[in-house]
């Protein structure tokens, strides 16, 4: 075992070390945190927009530019947060609470050079997280049958819709309305074609690209241009010293050692990830604290706790994806997307079948940690002048990369069109109070949700009762009924769930 | 008398309710089978009628809980946007990818109220000689550079 784990990384580090994926993973993290960097625009949008430029390369090289794009963005969303208080997505909230703080008193650097050393220490632990559990889980991962498939679905969706943001009830819709969706196309079983409503470009599904740029990246433009004032950022952030003080690291490395467990942890949970750990983190830093009055007026732990446990989920949310082939959360449904996009059907069959491919992109996504701290303290200068371009100047540009990245897959003008009806789709959801996140994790679950219920119910001649005669299925199926429970019955989760998600 | 106190779930409801009743009635060609043997109606049919549920649920809370207003639509941004989204598409393969981006951008910048007509059509200019550099020239998209195919 031992032995494997390092026998495994080196498999890993060759494969993905090579000169021309060293350079993907250089642009992706160059690239996501360009993106990530602009205010408004949180990971999933920027992963949406960027998707397109990695599709022309071999499967390897585009998921090491994917995973850099993606620390990418996170990080450049958590730049955005400390020095103009503008989240770009749920996550970077609580970065936003300290990080702006210090930086409103003059500690900017030392908030970020703090995330950033917490972010890689977190990315590091992470994917040793990864290498040491991803085999025994996918190990586990080939006992799953159908039914069991199907349950660790229902529970996935099921904690992804309490831990979305707003209403549960919407959320619950939008997951169901994202399954539906996931159906169009024609039926692999029967050969029919489903809600085509005749449009020959839907046979084969809904395309996923045209999908997640208009919910995220077009609808986030008209949102960002119908406010009176354009995110313009403001800041009086003086960088006098990137390094942390010795004191910064006396006061925030048990808070990053905390983060990091946290968060690798939660990020393994179905629904889990980035967003969960970091206020999970959060709270906990509060709780612990000797003085927790500090928080929220500049605490240094504020910034370490989350940022490493954000990262550290950000890495192990990757597990159920590879292992399982599960996306937990719509950021690794987008991953999913792009890799069944590359022809690879994520599962515990790539380990075996391509190790090459996992642990390559495992060592990449150490690689790219390692790239963020170097490029970012060095380049935060050149960040923070960024901020400054005016919104409109960006938007057109943003547009324009949109386009372009959907037409090039495959030069159609119904994807555009297609883009555009989800666009207004995702539009007129917002105005009442629906985030998309859920439904894209449901279009990507759609169709594997349904074929393993389909199996399931072959297997037991149509019997329901299989999915609690087999211990996991029932296991998982009991945990999803505890965990809707608990919503019900404890009104001091539902308040504290109501808190976390307050803007 | 009923009193619609959260406008923003009743929007919410008859959004889920359209689609799941879309989702019943094209789909009621499709054969639903037995649970033995899923017919291809079989998960979309359950799945539209559990949406229809849940609009209803959101639409009987719309009237019992008070919840915020929608805010009013601006017709501006989302018209312009996506007019140039269909622009770009009808355009590229006539003009090309240099013309066209000038010209999404351009109309692009008509989202915003105060347009400077001069700084657009540079910023066209510019992405265009961008995008040409990096999309066709960098990553060999197939995208028409200069003129229509």
């Amino acid at each position: 075992m031992e032995f494997d784990f390092v026998q495994n990384l080196a498999t890993g580090f060759t494969a993905a070390a090579t000169l021309k994926n060293l350079g993907f993973a250089l642009i992706g993290c160059l690239l996501g945190t360009l993106i990530g960097v602009l205010p408004g625009i949180g990971p999933i949008p920027a992963i949406a927009m960027l998707l397109p430029i990695t599709f022309g390369l071999d499967p390897l090289s585009s998921l090491v530019m994917l995973a850099g794009i993606y620390y990418g963005a996170q990080y450049g969303g958590s730049t955005t947060s400390i020095l103009v208080n503008i989240p770009g997505e749920a996550g970077s909230i609580v970065t936003c609470i300290d990080g702006h703080e210090m930086a409103k008193q003059g500690r900017a650097g030392a908030a970020l050079g703090v995330a950033a050393l917490a972010s890689f220490f977190a990315g590091c632990v992470g994917t040793v997280f990864i290498a040491a559990f991803g085999p025994p889980l996918a190990a586990i991962a080939q006992q799953f049958n159908s039914p069991d498939y199907f349950s660790l679905m229902v529970l996935g969706l099921v904690t992804a819709v309490i831990l979305a943001h707003g209403s549960v009830i919407k959320a619950a819709g939008m997951v169901l309305v994202g399954l539906l969706l996931g159906l169009v196309g024609t039926d692999v079983n029967s050969g029919l074609t489903r809600y085509t409503f005749g449009v020959s470009d839907l046979w084969d599904g809904i395309d996923f690209l045209p999908l997640v740029i208009g919910l995220f990246g077009i609808t986030e433009i008209i949102r960002n241009l119908e406010q009176r004032t354009l995110p313009r950022p403001q800041f009086n952030a003086r960088m006098r010293e990137l390094w942390p003080s010795k004191r910064d690291f006396q006061e925030s490395w048990r808070a990053v050692l905390r983060g990091t467990g946290l968060g690798s942890v939660l990020g393994v949970l179905p629904g889990g990830g980035a967003v969960l750990a970091a206020f999970a983190s959060y709270t906990l830093e509060k709780k612990v604290a000797k003085d927790p009055t500090r928080f929220g007026r500049g605490a240094i732990e504020g910034v370490a706790g989350p940022e490493s446990a954000n990262n550290a989920a950000a890495q192990t949310s990757f597990i159920p994806l590879l292992t399982l082939g599960l996306p937990s959360n719509a950021i690794m449904a987008i991953m999913m997307g792009a890799m069944i996009i590359q022809g690879i059907q994520p599962g515990a069959a790539v380990m075996t079948k391509r190790p090459d491919l996992f642990w390559g992109m495992v060592a990449s996504m150490w690689i790219g940690n390692l790239m963020l701290l170097v490029i970012n303290l060095p380049l935060i200068g050149i960040w923070v002048r960024l901020l400054s371009v005016p919104y409109r100047l960006l938007y057109p540009a943003i547009l324009l990369f949109c386009v372009i990245g959907i037409y090039s897959t495959n030069t159609n003008i119904a994807q555009l069109v297609l883009c555009a009806v989800f666009a207004v789709f995702g539009y007129i959801l917002l105005r009442f109070g629906c985030e998309p996140a859920p439904l894209v994790l449901g279009f990507i679950l759609g169709p594997l949700m349904e074929e393993n219920l389909r199996r399931s119910l072959v297997i037991s001649r149509g019997d329901p009762m299989v999915f609690i005669e087999r211990p996991i299925s029932a296991t998982l199926l009991a945990t999803t009924l505890v965990v809707i429970l608990a919503l019900i019955v404890l009104p001091q989760f539902r308040r504290t769930r109501k808190e976390a998600f307050q803007e | 008398m009923l009193r619609i106190k959260s406008p923003q779930d009743l929007g919410a409801a008859v959004v889920f309710m359209a689609i799941g009743l879309v989702g019943v009635y094209f789909g009621r060609d499709l054969s639903f089978g037995t649970a033995a043997r899923m017919g291809p109606g079989y998960f979309p049919i359950i799945l539209s009628w559990i949406i229809v549920a849940i609009g209803i649920v959101v639409g009987l809370k719309a009237l019992t809980i008070e919840g915020p207003r929608i805010e009013p639509v601006q017709l501006r941004p989302i018209v312009v946007i996506i007019a140039a989204i269909l622009a770009f598409g009808f355009l590229i393969n006539a003009v090309g990818l240099a013309i066209t981006a000038v010209l999404l951008t351009i109309l692009a910048a008509y989202a915003r109220r105060d347009v400077k007509p001069i700084e657009a059509v540079l910023l066209g200019g510019g992405l265009a000689i961008f995008a040409i550099v990096v999309f066709v020239y960098g990553l060999s998209q197939p995208l028409p550079a200069w003129w229509g195919r």
